[in-house]
């Protein structure tokens, strides 16, 4: 009960939930609304009513009186029917941008007679319960919904269909959770989804933006389901462009901008289809609304080269996506991340933000304090996309002077943030101009970079590793900073990881930094490494780990004889690794088992031997060297690497180079080259040519 | 013809047109009445006349429009005006418990609303549990509020509040700025505009003749509530 100091809350939590069990409907009435004023917009309390178990308690209100309304079929008691608006409305509160809110309203069981309700004859019982699924499917703990099955798609029609707009928002809702698979993107096309969504773009806001963005899920990656949008005409576009253009005729002196008319002049050929309903919602009075267009115009770019591929309409999306982020809410957060899949991959779009200004745009925000997490992250994204291809855009960020503010994201609270902000410093790095210059090598930037490979995330580490593997590809001597900052250390740590990308991305920077090394580098690392340990590597569970680690081997008996002594530590286990897994490989780790062996072989006659050695540890049982099957490979990459291997060990001014030769003769290499003197590729050709050449020095006794 | 020539001629003279000419032009220009009537519902409906609407709408048989929505609408600007809140806010969420609930800023203007006028009404120890329970939270959320709930609660610190230098907080703009705020949030969640169109089309008309005013001489509008069309000076 309140005392005389404290009115607020005029009720406690726990004295509401007591009067939640009243017997009397009016005491019951005034609990779940009071619940729910005080819930509203305030995360606190939904958090501390949820935990004292106002969930399930509301939820059983919502049944039990859900079940009453069922058997009064018509004419429910008006205090029935406010019960349940009340407490669907109280459960539509707690799923509303709370996970945790979602999940307790899931447990209760209240989904599926919210679901029920949407049939109960009370208009208000409806929207109240439409509402509050409409919240639980913004969530991604909203249960799947299965298209595939008929009657679920009969029922999805039907609340498209229906006059109720939070109940056609639901529909939409539904689309955009669980229309995933291009089996789902196609039933809800042929189930004649498309024509209806088309229709409620002209719909109330809420509505137009819900079908936006379940638009934007069935179309995704889905080109067929897009041209049969495109395909579809827009009556109503197309009568509303007549009759203004009618009215225009009658007063041509109107200054009232004929957008319609614009609009297609705008999509040029696409005019008059749906896509052009679309487009025109770009220029909607609502920011949400034209941010969720943009979207929809990304998404079907980015699946059909044939749509939307003029000048005109790029330029408009980069305009429109840049403005958008001048957006204080949460539509300026999101408007980085629409920018970033426009651009991601697409030089051509790339070099036209930057021509707009795109750079500066986003530096800007850089520069503000206290940005929201989830704008730092899309602004330090959209920032990597940009300057992930054009050194014109990493030297235009460089010049900004925003570098010390993306270092400071790789320190911040929120994971998301450190990971965009490696990303975003993973494409500035890729400027050889500045990596020459030794410009990354420094402690400000290498230390926070080194401390986040103990980061509890694995994104984060492995979006660390990605710029590691960038800086220490150093054409200079700087290399010892990062060494003397025990960066290998943890790289070598990072190996052994239990997730195979932290594996390969570790390995990847390793082998960046073995390329080009002095012999003192080498040493340290292969130290810390261990043969057995890049033995295990070379024999990963992974293709591509493999890959990882035979290329860096392959870097680390690059350059000196001294060098090529590391496969031979230990006994040989790392070569034999190496020899055992070129058995049975894909093109892409046998090109750098290839290489490896081809730097081997071009050492002393010792590793020579050795080479040729595992070339034929097979053959010696009568079966055929793997070198054969590389040779034939369908890859001239891997052809080349081949031939290359055989090249070395047949260089004829050394000793022992014809004992090989009649070797790799007995075992059906050579032949195998002589087959191949008119290969496709010119590498291939040109070495085999070489190989044909050097066999020729030692006479005719060959062939 | 006639502009090619004044254009050839004499790219300084005007082209003259009289009251006749005007009026007929004017004449063929058709507006229909519907187009008409759906603009005078727009300007009521949005300003919340509800009586004058529902007569009109009757009158002139426009649309029909739930006008009980505006109704509601008009009841919530008017509690925030009075310095109910709480009771705003209630109304609010019966109107549609979406609009607080996914409106951060909103929602946290009218809790502050809700300090101001505690402190307005010197319940000290009250605001200050308001505000440590209700509005920290909200700060520690998003820190941009933070700002603005420690110049609220400086109201607190001062003796005389009118001579402060947050003062501004408890005048009455601060009511009506919240006010309009909602008003603005509800219109949107039942995707009306915030302004009613006819004093664009106004702001519109006089664009459209200052434009004029460089090519010709016409009967201009002067007096917008008169709509008189004035004579040329030539």
């Amino acid at each position: 009960m309140p005392t005389a100091n404290t009115i607020f809350p005029i009720h406690g939590p726990v004295d509401l939930l007591t009067r939640l069990d009243s017997p009397d409907p009016e005491t019951k009435l005034k609990a779940l609304r009071e619940i729910k004023n005080q819930i509203i917009g305030n995360r606190t309390k939904k958090l501390s009513f949820l935990k004292l178990g106002a969930v399930p308690a509301v939820a059983s209100i919502l049944s039990s009186y859900a079940t009453q309304s069922d058997s009064q079929l018509v004419d429910a008691d008006v205090s029935t029917s406010s019960i349940i608006v009340q407490s669907a409305a109280v459960l539509g509160s707690f799923a509303c941008g709370f996970d945790a809110g979602v999940r307790a309203v899931l447990d209760a069981g209240a989904f599926p007679h919210l679901i029920r309700l949407l049939s109960n004859l009370d208009e208000k019982v409806v929207d109240a319960s439409a509402r509050s699924l409409r919240m639980i499917y913004q969530s991604r703990l909203a249960p799947k919904y299965e298209f595939v099955q008929e009657k679920n798609m009969e029922f999805l029609i039907s609340l498209i269909n229906s006059e109720c707009e939070n109940v056609t928002g639901l529909g939409a809702s539904i689309i955009t959770h669980s229309c995933q698979t291009s089996t789902e993107q196609r039933a809800l096309c042929d189930a004649g989804i498309l024509k209806k969504l088309i229709s409620l773009l002209e719909g109330s806001l809420s509505q137009k933006n819900a079908t936006l963005e379940s638009l934007a899920a069935v179309f995704k990656k889905n080109p067929e389901v897009i041209s049969k949008f495109v395909g579809l005409e827009n009556e109503r576009a197309v009568e509303s462009s007549l009759s203004q253009r009618d009215s225009s005729l009658e007063s041509p002196g109107t200054v009232i901008k004929n957008n319609t008319e614009s609009v297609f002049k705008f999509v040029g050929p696409e005019s008059g289809s749906a896509l052009s309903s679309i487009i025109e919602l770009t220029k909607d009075r609502y920011a949400r609304t034209r941010l969720l267009a943009c979207m929809c115009l990304v998404v079907i770019r980015n699946a059909s080269p044939n749509y939307l591929q003029d000048m005109g309409i790029k330029a408009k999306l980069v305009y429109l996506l840049l403005e958008l982020l001048d957006d204080p809410g949460q539509v300026g957060d999101e408007a980085s991340f629409v920018f970033s899949s426009l651009v991601a991959g697409k030089k051509d779009l790339q070099q036209l933000a930057f021509e707009n200004n795109a750079i500066n745009k986003f530096c800007n925000q850089l520069q503000k304090s206290q940005l929201h997490p989830k704008r730092l992250q899309g602004v330090l994204l959209a920032l990597a996309d940009l300057c992930s291809k054009l050194e014109s855009c990493r030297l235009t960020f460089l010049s900004l002077k925003v570098l010390n503010q993306v270092i400071d994201a790789l320190t911040h609270d929120c994971a998301d943030v450190r990971t965009s902000a490696c990303i975003c410093l993973r494409s500035i790095t890729r400027s050889i101009k500045n990596l020459c210059a030794g410009y990354f090598m420094n402690e400000m930037l290498v230390i926070p970079l080194i401390r986040l490979l103990d980061d509890p995330s694995v994104s984060v580490q492995v979006a660390a590793l990605g710029v590691i593997s960038n800086i220490v590809v150093d054409f200079t001597t700087r290399k010892s900073t990062f060494i003397q900052c025990g960066g290998v250390k943890q790289l070598v740590q990072l190996t052994k990881s239990m997730h195979s990308t932290v594996r390969f991305n570790a390995l990847w920077a390793l082998k960046n930094m073995m390329f080009l090394a002095d012999d003192r580098c080498k040493e340290g690392i292969f130290l810390e490494l261990t043969g057995s340990l890049l033995a295990s590597l070379i024999s990963d569970p992974e293709p591509c780990v493999q890959e990882q680690a035979l290329a860096l081997v392959r870097n680390l008996v690059d350059g000196c004889i001294k060098s090529i002594e590391y496969v031979f530590a230990e006994d040989g286990t790392l070569l034999d690794a190496v020899g055992r897994q070129l058995h049975n490989v894909s093109d892409e780790v046998g090109i750098q088992g290839m290489y490896l062996l081809g730097n081997v072989a071009s050492g002393n006659e010792l590793h020579k031997e050795a080479v040729l050695q595992q070339l034929l540890s097979q053959a010696d049982n009568g079966a055929q060297s793997f070198v054969i099957k590389l040779l034939q490979s369908s890859d001239s990459r891997l052809r080349t690497a081949a031939v290359w291997v055989i090249v070395n060990l047949t260089f004829p001014s050394c000793p022992g180079a014809f004992g090989r030769l009649v070797q790799l003769k007995n075992a059906g290499i050579i032949s195998q080259i002589r087959n191949m003197v008119n290969d496709s590729c010119l590498d291939v050709k040109l070495r085999v040519r070489t190989v044909i050449t050097q066999s020729m020095t030692f006479g005719d006794g060959l062939t | 013809m006639k502009c090619v020539e004044s254009c050839i001629y004499g790219a300084m003279s005007k082209k003259v047109i009289t009251r006749e000419e005007w009026e007929r032009k004017l004449n063929d220009v058709r507006i229909r009445k519907e187009d008409m009537n759906k603009l005078v519902m727009n300007f009521l409906v949005t300003e919340g006349y509800v009586d004058a609407a529902e007569k009109f709408q009757m009158e002139s048989g426009a649309e029909h429009i739930d006008l009980a929505t505006v109704t509601d609408r008009m009841a919530v600007k008017k509690a925030v005006q009075c310095g109910n809140v709480e009771d705003a806010i209630e109304k609010v969420n019966d109107l549609n418990p979406e609009i607080l609930d996914t409106n951060p800023q909103l929602f946290f203007h009218l809790q502050q609303q809700r300090l101001i006028e505690l402190i307005r009404n010197g319940k000290v120890n009250e605001a200050l549990q308001f505000a440590q329970e209700e509005l920290a939270p909200r700060g520690e959320e998003d820190h941009s509020f933070l700002e603005e709930l420690e110049r609220t609660v400086a109201l607190l610190a001062f003796e005389d509040v009118s001579n402060c230098p947050v003062g501004d907080l408890l005048d009455i703009s601060q009511r009506l700025k919240t006010a309009s705020e909602v008003n603005a949030a509800i219109l949107t969640s039942q995707s009306l505009e915030k302004d009613p169109k006819l004093p664009s089309l106004l702001k519109m008309l006089l664009w459209a003749q200052n434009h004029l005013d460089e090519k010709a001489v016409y009967p201009r509008m002067n007096n917008l509530s008169t709509a008189m069309l004035e004579d040329p000076s030539v």
